[in-house]
């Protein structure tokens, strides 16, 4: 009951605020950029000039996974970063304005705090990224050849994964950090160390949640899920549930509501 | 029994004590003031009653409270600077707060709607957003949302401060009817606003409680034993003549007026005023001081 009151507010602030409308758009223009302009190359070339007499340019031919890959590595950068930007003031900004001393007053559970609002920015993220990896799909099946259903399924739930992992990680760090400038500065450095570890010790780190693209690449060119990538998506799911228990902990040791 | 009993409450921050060993307990429909001046810690005394920290040291024990229950459910709280999600409407934000506060969905509609009206926030404002709001709807809003779960005690951080004096008022009006259903703990420095609906005072100073009582015991305490004597004409005349008399220890000219410092007032009193009949003085004024507030603020602070 509780709960469920402090996810509907969360639904309603991001939808008052725009966040339900311009983090799908986001999503599906980075989605489908890299596509795109891979296909329309030789048209913007020429466009703006052609190439110079007796150049030679080949494009190679795309495979419809290289493609869709594409457009994870632009999420991977550019989405990731707009995830914690979009999260980077969720607990911190309302304990700075001082509301979070207003609903921490109240008998309100430190987890339930926290978990709707994991929940609900959650469910913000796999919309986007279901939204923006459709437009993606659609335009791979014109342009580049067919990608199956499963395939696409395959991309969505274990990138997914990833980004769920982003998400915990900047709730986490909301929970210690009071400015959001720190917070995103912090849950960008946490992503890189971690994959710099994960490629230093490659060896010994397959389940790194870093690994996840490079294990969708693969079942895409296999065409099976290797068991891999179930583990590597179990530690990562793993990973973020310790991650908001780990904050609502946080959250009831250090006096958070001021 | 006491409502709330706080026995040896600290908070320290580091090396530094902010709260200090203070004890208190009161009953219930009370309206307590905590007076203090700035920096005296007021605002961490209250936060900590409210479970925003937690003590350093000592116990906040609620009446008929079970182990480890949670004591938010009987505190409301309005915090000095109350900031709201703006972007929610009035009308929003108090069923929200309501039922963060365990009240059913039917529940808080129907506290958000009574309270709405009792505040006095229009059928219009309700339904705009909290950042249209002025100060003192803000406030206003701010204790319907501290007491939509009608607690045991509420506490209210400088209530006042910010208002103008209408709004000041309607702050007075409204706490004097909430202390009809539940105890009142407010902070202030505007000594006259403790004087009007308070009945008993806490004195902070330095995070240590100096001073506490009902406000007529503290009247009594720290009543002062000076007559103020005007005439029509020069009032310095009468000093040799009244200095002389039985229960009068000192007496001071102050411009026109004759500060008579006594030893026994009710002598005094009689002895003066049974001279200036016979004498056929043409007295303007006299007057007993009673002490206010702030002479006795300023006096237990300045020791």
């Amino acid at each position: 009951m509780q709960w469920m009151t402090l996810f509907q507010k969360e639904l309603l602030e991001n939808w008052r605020n725009k966040k339900w409308i311009w983090v799908p758009l986001v999503i599906i223009l980075l989605s489908v950029m890299d596509p795109l302009t891979t296909y329309y190359l030789p048209q913007i070339i020429d466009s703006v000039g052609g190439m110079p007499e007796g150049a030679v340019f080949e494009i190679p031919e795309m495979e419809p996974a290289q493609v869709i890959m594409m457009s994870l590595s632009q999420l991977s950068s550019l989405g990731v970063l707009v995830v914690v930007l979009v999260l980077m003031g969720t607990i911190a900004g309302e304990r700075k304005s001082g509301v979070s001393e207003l609903v921490l007053v109240k008998p309100v559970s430190y987890m339930n705090y926290i978990s709707a609002k994991w929940v609900s920015y959650l469910l913000l993220v796999w919309v986007s990224l279901f939204l923006g990896l459709l437009v993606s799909w659609y335009y791979i099946n014109i342009l580049f050849g067919t990608l199956t259903i499963g395939e696409f399924l395959t991309v969505f739930f274990f990138y997914g994964m990833w980004l769920t992992l982003v998400v915990s990680l900047t709730i986490f760090y909301n929970t210690v950090f009071k400015s959001a400038g720190l917070v995103a500065f912090f849950t960008i450095l946490t992503i890189m160390v971690m994959s710099i570890i994960t490629q230093i010790f490659q060896h010994v780190l397959d389940w790194s949640p870093n690994n996840l693209s490079s294990y969708i690449l693969e079942s895409l060119s296999s065409g099976e899920i290797s068991s891999e990538l179930f583990a590597t998506a179990g530690v990562t799911l793993i990973l973020s549930i310790l991650l908001i228990f780990l904050s609502g902990l946080i959250f009831k040791r250090k006096e958070m509501a001021v | 029994m006491a409502l709330l009993t706080v026995e040896n409450l600290t908070k320290k921050y580091g090396s530094k004590t902010v709260v200090d060993h203070i004890s208190f307990d009161f009953g219930h429909h009370k309206c307590i003031a905590l007076i203090g001046p700035n920096g005296a810690g007021k605002t961490t005394t209250l936060r900590t009653l409210a479970g925003l920290l937690k003590p350093t040291e000592g116990s906040i024990q609620f009446e008929s409270q079970a182990k480890n229950q949670d004591l938010r459910e009987w505190i409301g709280y309005l915090p000095q600077y109350p900031s709201f999600h703006s972007w929610m409407t009035g009308k929003e934000f108090l069923i929200y707060s309501g039922k963060l506060a365990k009240l059913s969905k039917v529940e808080a509609n129907k506290r958000a709607a009574e309270l709405l009206k009792e505040i006095g926030i229009s059928e219009d404002a309700q339904n705009e957003r909290i950042s249209r709001y002025s100060g003192g709807m803000k406030q206003r809003l701010g204790i319907a949302q501290a007491i939509i779960h009608k607690p045991k005690l509420l506490i209210l951080d400088e209530p006042v401060a910010s208002l103008d004096p209408i709004g000041r008022r309607e702050v007075l009006v409204l706490m004097e009817k909430l202390k009809q259903e539940m105890t009142i703990l407010f902070s202030t420095h505007i000594l006259n606003d403790a004087e009007e609906v308070s009945d008993e005072l806490l004195l902070l100073n330095h995070g240590k409680l100096i001073e506490s009582g009902s406000l007529i015991e503290l009247r009594k305490k720290y009543q002062t034993t000076v007559i103020e004597l005007q005439v029509e004409d020069e009032v310095q005349p009468y000093q040799e003549k009244i200095r002389a008399l039985n229960g009068v220890s000192n007496t001071k000219v102050e411009r026109d007026t004759l500060l008579i410092t006594t030893t026994d007032m009710n002598q005094a009193r009689e002895n003066i005023l049974s001279m200036a009949t016979k004498e056929n003085w043409k007295i303007t004024t006299f007057s007993i001081n009673k002490a206010s507030l702030e002479d006795m603020f300023m006096r237990v602070v300045n020791n």
